[in-house]
């Protein structure tokens, strides 16, 4: 019968308006982001990377710029890293390539930015502030 | 029990107050007429923008609520604020005129939009008595004045020098003038029952039974085409926001796109103000004071429209003309018809 | 007999309801489309001239922003194409796993197409259904792969890691409760007289005239030619499960809509399969760490929710793709809109494009 559909569509309507609400309330409320979430920032560890470069190569779209230093025992050092979000894909290659585990996200999904300088991030010198002493950062690796 | 509460409460009764204290003050009775006349005025036009601001808010909350969301809830305690912040955002917005568009015309529209918006509140029984006009042609009056609404779109759909909107305009006054017909058709069959044109008589008609129930289809019709006059979703081709943009709007912007906002919730308002009034009983209801009474009819009625509005969608403009005309239309004589028959049989039985 | 003139009106770039940026310049007598012409190209990146500077692995993350609401059947077209060309081997569990997340991203992308047409059509809450229940689904493959919307899960060689133990259960009760959400899409919007009539019997194309100009998936079985890569040439190992292709019998805007409406359904059945028969073991085939496809050219297609995806690709030896090209079914189903919009009104042209379904990330490539 014609009209009957309307009138289901009206209940159902109604039905929702005193339902549940299904949104959140954004800033108040957060929603948990899973254990995989490819987001936010690059996490540099400088103390595990080899400096090999690889993360820069499996870039495809040359995010990562580093630079490195031999010294006198035939070590590469890292001497800057710069992660420039703003072209990032976020496609996780760069993780996935490297081999000690030194860089991941850091799920800061609210990395929105008033200039755009201010996407590039300067990743080695983050981590030299946060670095925590040798012991602890021993512990940390056990512990994983 | 409860009819002396509603008699002091009552808005007749604040007047003749209101009255008597003025005429200690005021040394001759046209001055009291004429502060009485200038206070219904000013209550009128609160009315009309606190329930704009109201109804926007309270338009926003209904459609996050059915969708599933919660709508406004930043500014001031569950967001009852946000529709003051947005006008006061509109108010500091810069004011655009479209190149080529026709100065004057574009000017006049809003203000000429809202002018028959306000006009017809002048018509509504609140309360008992309490009617800024009761004119003898009262329904007759909210026809002719309301469908004054036409022009201005058509006016602002040509002004602004937009394909939009004059698409918009053009659609308005197809729309408008085939939707009136069923309208006054379906309020003839409530004035051949009351046989008064006179607001306050088609409420007290109404004492022992509402004309909802003597009239349902004369209802039905009335709130299709009601929501039909006030261009509100699913009617809303005027406006049709994904095809037309925003139809005659389209162009304006700051304070005069508010005025046609404004004169739309005081459409709607209107709108859902006379549907009580016609067939819910008016401001008739126990206990309560009548003019509570009505209010809480009309925000009955404002939710279906809102409910109807956030269900459906939008036809096309061409099935619009053919159901004003193909079905609303005949169904509002078979409507006449049937009340003239039942009217008639009555009175042979009696 | 005054004289009457037809105007132009541009639709779009900005515009409500051109779903991105497409621009349609109008040719209309009053509100009669004399003609719609499609203008493309705004949102245009050079997607295919990209993919020659990246190695093959490369330009995965590419393929993801060509159609942004089903990147899964995209990662899965590009894939099995340098599959081809390699001639690898992929271990059973990826295949399966490949399946279930491209059946997914289908519901995914026809509940945007149901939410469009809804939101198209003036109606603003079937629009927030549609969403809602998408979201369920972005929280599956955020589990699996760590984004809601680029995917990069499929690899060339399998997927790119095993998925959670969680993600079986929550798949299942997503499907659980699918058949629910179906239920209420057609109280509100299926079942509602006013859709029916907006969209039955306009925007017609018949069913030779649609295989000529090259439409492909809903759009084309809307106009009952039974044609389903999934079944006609099988990929993967779409051989191995049971669905039926629904098929419409006008191709007017009605069917289009229904097809898809009834596609979710058998895309959520073929989820079930797989998801029943999914066996153990790894996910990654052994795949060198430089890929050096074989110099030739290869072409592949899949059935993406908006239609046939091919991608060719020429290997010169190298490690990049000496040319990639990709064939958008977007791109190719938008050339109906001119042929079909001619003779209706403004609200109908609105109305075809929803229902044809194009994406604009997809048709400027």
């Amino acid at each position: 019968m014609q009209g009957k559909g309307l009138l289901s569509g009206l209940k159902v309507t109604l039905n929702r308006f005193f339902g549940k609400k299904v949104t959140v309330h954004y800033p108040e409320e957060k929603l948990p982001m899973p254990e995989r979430f490819r987001g936010g920032e690059l996490d540099l560890d400088h103390q595990k990377c080899i400096a090999c470069g690889l993360c820069a190569m499996a870039c495809p779209n040359k995010v990562i710029e580093l630079t490195t230093q031999t010294d006198e025992q035939k070590k590469r050092h890292l001497t800057s890293y710069r992660y420039r979000s703003g072209r990032c894909l976020y496609c996780n290659y760069c993780i996935e390539a490297c081999p000690t585990n030194a860089i991941r996200w850091d799920k800061n999904y609210e990395n929105s930015r008033y200039h755009r300088q201010q996407l590039d991030v300067d990743c080695l010198a983050i981590s030299k502030k946060k670095a925590p002493p040798a012991a602890q950062d021993s512990a940390k690796e056990v512990a994983e | 029990m409860g009819k002396p509460m509603q008699e002091v409460t009552g808005l007749f009764t604040i007047a003749t107050v209101l009255r008597k204290l003025l005429n200690q003050y005021l040394p001759n009775p046209q001055w009291v007429d004429m502060v009485i006349t200038l206070v219904n005025i000013g209550a009128i036009f609160t009315l009309i923008s606190l329930s704009a601001v109201v109804l926007v808010y309270v338009e926003r909350k209904v459609s996050a609520y059915m969708q599933m969301r919660v709508g406004p809830n930043r500014v001031g305690p569950w967001g009852t604020l946000q529709t003051v912040a947005d006008m006061i955002k509109l108010m500091s917005k810069e004011d655009i005129m479209p190149d080529g568009a026709d100065k004057w015309l574009w000017i006049l529209a809003p203000v000429l939009l809202f002018i028959p918006a306000a006009a017809v509140y002048a018509i509504f029984p609140f309360d008992h008595q309490a009617i800024f006009a009761d004119l003898n042609i009262g329904i007759f009056y909210f026809i002719a004045v309301s469908s004054q609404a036409t022009l201005p779109f058509l006016m602002a759909g040509w002004a602004s020098n937009s394909k939009y909107a004059l698409v918009g305009g053009m659609r308005t006054v197809a729309q408008m003038l085939s939707y009136e017909i069923p309208l006054v058709f379906s309020i003839l069959g409530v004035i051949m029952l009351t046989g008064s044109l006179r607001m306050s008589d088609i409420v007290a008609a109404q004492q022992q039974v509402w004309f909802v129930a003597v009239q349902p289809l004369a209802f039905v019709i009335f709130v299709i085409a009601a929501t039909a006059e006030s261009n509100r979703a699913p009617f809303d081709l005027v406006e049709s926001e994904s095809e037309l943009v925003a139809g005659p709007f389209t162009e304006y912007s700051g304070m005069r796109w508010a005025l046609f906002f404004l004169a739309e919730y005081a459409n709607l308002f209107a709108a859902s103000a006379i549907g009580v009034t016609l067939f819910l009983g008016g401001w008739q209801g126990p206990w309560l004071p009548g003019w509570l009474w009505f209010m809480l009819k009309t925000a009955l009625m404002i939710f279906i429209f809102m409910w109807l509005r956030w269900t459906f969608p939008r036809p096309r403009v061409d099935q619009l003309m053919a159901f004003g005309w193909k079905v609303l239309l005949p169904l509002a004589l078979v409507n006449v018809l049937i009340t003239g028959i039942g009217m008639q049989t009555v009175k042979y039985f009696r | 007999m005054p004289k009457t003139q037809t105007y132009t009106l541009n639709m779009g770039p900005q515009h409500p309801s051109t779903h991105g940026v497409l621009q349609v310049v109008m040719e209309l007598d009053g509100e009669r489309v004399v003609q719609a012409i499609p203008q493309m190209g705004y949102l245009h990146r050079g997607i295919e001239k990209l993919a020659e500077s990246r190695t093959y692995a490369q330009f995965i993350p590419y393929t993801d922003r060509l159609d942004y609401v089903s990147s899964m059947g995209n990662n899965l077209g590009y894939c099995q194409t340098i599959e081809k060309l390699l001639e690898l081997d992929i271990p059973e569990r990826a295949e399966y796993l490949r399946v279930i997340m491209a059946e997914l991203n289908r519901i995914a992308s026809h509940l945007i197409f149901m939410s469009s047409v809804a939101i198209d059509l003036g109606a603003t809450t079937g629009m927030m259904f549609g969403f809602r229940d998408r979201e369920r689904i972005l929280d599956l493959f955020d589990m699996a792969c760590g984004a809601r919307l680029t995917y990069s899960y499929i690899r060339i060689g399998g997927v790119r890691e095993d998925v959670p133990p969680e993600f079986m259960a929550a798949t299942r009760q997503f499907l659980a409760d699918f058949p629910e959400m179906l239920a209420e899409y057609h109280e509100l919007l299926t079942g509602n007289e006013i859709l029916y009539h907006r969209l039955r019997g306009s925007g017609v194309i018949s069913g030779p005239r649609a295989l000529e100009i090259g439409l492909t998936g809903a759009s084309l079985r809307a106009s009952g030619v039974d044609y389903d890569i999934r079944k006609a040439e099988p990929y993967g190992i779409y051989d191995r499960f049971d669905f039926c292709v629904p098929l419409g019998q006008t191709g007017d805007n009605w069917d289009r809509y229904r097809v898809r409406m009834e596609e979710m359904k058998e895309s959520a059945g073929i989820v079930t399969q797989a998801l029943d028969a999914l066996p153990d073991g790894p996910v990654m085939a052994k795949v060198p760490k430089v890929l050096k496809p074989p110099p030739g050219d290869v072409y592949h297609r899949i059935e993406n929710p908006r239609g046939e995806l091919g991608f060719y690709v020429v290997s010169d030896g190298s490690v990049k793709p000496y040319r990639l090209h990709v064939r958008r079914p977007s791109f190719i189903n938008l050339q109906a809109l001119n042929e079909i919009c001619q003779g209706l009104l403004i609200a109908d042209v609105v109305a075809v494009l929803a229902t044809l379904d194009p994406l604009m990330g997809e048709v400027d490539c």
